[in-house]
């Protein structure tokens, strides 16, 4: 579904991503993993038309997207979910949920937007009980359901969430995952970037390392989950002696 | 069991890509974790971003047993120490070679070598009993746990008179078996001059270590009432399952999701072209601790053309024909004559002339290595010479787990009889 070939991007004279290729096959569970500043959000970015790469390819669905701009990129298919959610603090929650279908007003009935909303409502019955609550008000769990739930409003065929673990209580974290699994067993495609390696490896079915912009290991999740690369990034211990 | 090999079905653009990640990540790795890697690659002005296409591959350095000697213990792991959990050696002409396997290592060749036994016809309700000389040690290990992971019950071959593993064979029902030619040839005419008729049991054999000609493999599987099904492996690069044959026997079928495979011309380095024989060259994709760049396998074959019947999109080969390192294989051992040079200068000062002959005693190989006498060879008695000469054969078996004989013969006999080469079967 996604291709990315030899995509290097920089930010001024910085290289954040080096030559990175890595796919994601559809109905597949995707992560990425690695380091602070590795280029995972980089690379979320680039794909979503952000940030423009210097080199390499991006292909969505066998057609090139890079350079397009992020609408047409979302229109295409795809979503994030950035980090730290980024929802719209002033606005209600269904207000928020309604702006993730904005482009699709234009051209779907009403009837299919309300249908997906009421999907995100199932998927999250608390959005649903503070519809009507700012989104400024909700708890971080809350606000992270609220942020895919708005993404998953521009009916995307690819997902893509950065960091959707970041901040929360442990309990929340799970009921995150648990709603991404949902997700994807409904068909949803996912790319997820994940700094909680062990919860991203037991969620997806396969995965990719990056370190320092480049990618240094991919495989099926429990391979990587066993791999002592992994195991020391994961435990944050002596990483940088042998990776740097 | 079921195995999963989707991968082995992929459409070029999948293999195109499924290829490229898999040597971009690879080479990130050795390019900042082995410096012997990285020296090579900076001496050729190349940094892991020049890969952008398979293509560049062509670019990249090779890697020969002597690098691998050279770098000998150390210096071509790419992981540190403490992450490898087994350690092969083998022997090497002047320092062992070593081989180390991380824990992902070991998991990813025993689903290769499942996989491999599976495509074979091996299932969980097999006996598989495995029959290789001790020298063959790393793909007994290998082979064992592949076995167990199809859910097969193993025996591995333990210290066994040939008459107590047919015994063993019959009393527990061995349905498959896994070993060289030469041993099952060997068996076969063991069987037929003892009077015993092969077990029921046994429906298939696996051979591995070496190739077979298509007229002693017919007459093989009519002898002992058997299918059988050929494996090829290189145990410096991957190990055994590197190749198999389908259902349709038409040549090995590569892992190419676990490598990548060149055939080269042995004198130029340049690719043969379309279908020609050449030397096997092997990039390692999955391999964490000991990861290999344009191997040079010495192994001699050729592309096979079209795609299977079976419809894997995998590349084929053809049966190894030769080796271009001055290697040869006994009972699948493979036994290089540097080695064998480098321990006759150990035990007589100097390489005198010599000719290795592989002699075929009811079908089983046995190593002869005739010298030829010199001025510089003459010891003050016959014994001495007997002592040297014991010398000698007794640190060749302690290396190969193969004996070899040594047998002092007059030069122009052996000139005679070597007509220019260095190896002669009988």
């Amino acid at each position: 579904m996604l291709t990315v070939r030899n995509l290097t991007t920089h930010y001024g004279p910085v290289q954040a991503l080096k030559n990175v290729s890595l796919h994601v096959g559809k109905g597949e569970i995707v992560c990425l993993i690695g380091a602070n500043g590795a280029g995972k959000s980089t690379l979320m970015f680039t794909i979503m038309g952000v940030v423009r790469p210097s080199q390499g390819e991006i292909l969505f669905e066998d057609e090139p997207i890079q350079g397009l701009e992020p609408p047409a990129i979302v229109s295409r298919g795809i979503s994030l979910v950035p980090e730290g959610r980024q929802i719209f603090y002033p606005l209600t929650v269904e207000e928020n949920l309604e702006l993730g279908a904005y482009q699709r007003f234009k051209r779907e009935p009403k009837e299919s937007v309300l249908a997906d909303l009421e999907s995100v409502y199932e998927l999250f019955p608390r959005l649903r009980e503070r519809r009507k609550q700012l989104a400024g008000t909700l708890s971080g769990g809350e606000q992270q359901m609220l942020a895919i739930g708005r993404a998953f409003m521009a009916r995307p065929k690819l997902l893509m969430l950065d960091e959707p673990s970041l901040g929360l209580a442990p309990k929340l974290v799970d009921s995150i995952l648990q709603a991404i699994k949902t997700l994807n067993e409904k068909g949803l495609t996912i790319l997820l970037v994940e700094q909680n390696a062990r919860k991203a490896l037991e969620l997806a079915h396969r995965g990719y390392v990056l370190e320092t912009g480049r990618i240094i290991l991919q495989g099926r999740t429990e391979d990587l989950a066993a791999d002592e690369d992994v195991r020391r990034a994961y435990l944050g211990k002596d990483y940088q002696k042998f990776t740097d | 069991m079921e195995i999963e090999n989707k991968v082995e079905y992929l459409s070029p653009e999948g293999w195109r890509q499924w290829h490229l990640e898999l040597l971009q990540s690879t080479l990130n790795r050795v390019y900042s974790r082995v410096p012997f890697y990285r020296k090579l690659m900076d001496e050729k002005g190349l940094k892991p971003e020049d890969v952008t296409d398979l293509s560049a591959l062509k670019k990249l350095p090779f890697t020969t047993r002597e690098h691998l000697e050279k770098n000998y213990p150390y210096d071509l792991f790419a992981v540190p120490l403490r992450d490898i959990v087994r350690l092969h050696t083998f022997p090497g002409p002047r320092t062992p070679i070593v081989k180390g396997f991380t824990r992902r290592d070991l998991a990813s060749i025993r689903r290769l070598t499942a996989r491999f036994l599976v495509t074979s016809g091996v299932t969980s309700e097999d006996i598989v009993q495995i029959c290789l000389d001790p020298g063959m040690s790393i793909w007994i290990e290998e082979l064992k746990e592949g076995a167990e992971e199809v859910g097969a019950s193993v025996i591995p071959p333990d210290p066994q008179s040939v008459t107590n593993r047919i015994r063993i064979m019959r009393d527990f029902r061995t349905s498959v078996l896994v070993t060289t030619p030469s041993y099952a040839l060997y068996l076969a005419h063991f069987m037929q001059e003892k009077g015993i008729s092969p077990p029921e049991s046994l429906r298939l054999i696996v051979f591995v270590g070496e190739g077979i000609e298509a007229p002693e493999r017919l007459r093989l599987e009519k002898a002992l009432g058997v299918d059988t099904r050929l494996g090829y492996g290189v145990t410096e690069a991957v190990g055994p399952g590197m190749g198999y044959e389908c259902e349709e026997r038409e040549g090995y079928h590569l892992a190419a999701d676990y490598f990548l495979a060149e055939i080269i011309d042995p004198e130029t380095g340049e690719d043969v072209k379309e279908g020609e024989t050449g030397e096997l060259v092997i990039t390692t994709l999955t391999v964490k601790a000991n990861p290999l760049i344009r191997f040079r396998t010495g192994d001699l074959c050729r592309f096979l053309p079209g795609t299977c019947p079976c419809g894997r999109t995998t590349p084929r080969i053809s049966q190894i024909v030769g080796h271009s390192d001055g290697r040869v294989s006994i009972r699948g051992i493979k036994v290089s004559l540097s080695y064998i040079e480098t321990l006759l200068e150990e035990t007589y000062g100097h390489v005198p002339e010599y000719l290795l002959c592989i002699r075929r005693r009811n079908y089983l190989e046995e190593l002869e290595l005739w010298v030829a006498m010199n001025e510089k060879l003459f010891e003050p008695s016959i014994l001495g010479l007997h002592r040297i000469a014991e010398k000698f054969e007794k640190t060749f078996e302690e290396t190969f787990g193969l004996p070899c004989r040594l047998k002092l013969v007059e030069k122009d006999h052996l000139l005679q009889v070597a007509k220019g080469q260095k190896i002669i079967r009988i």
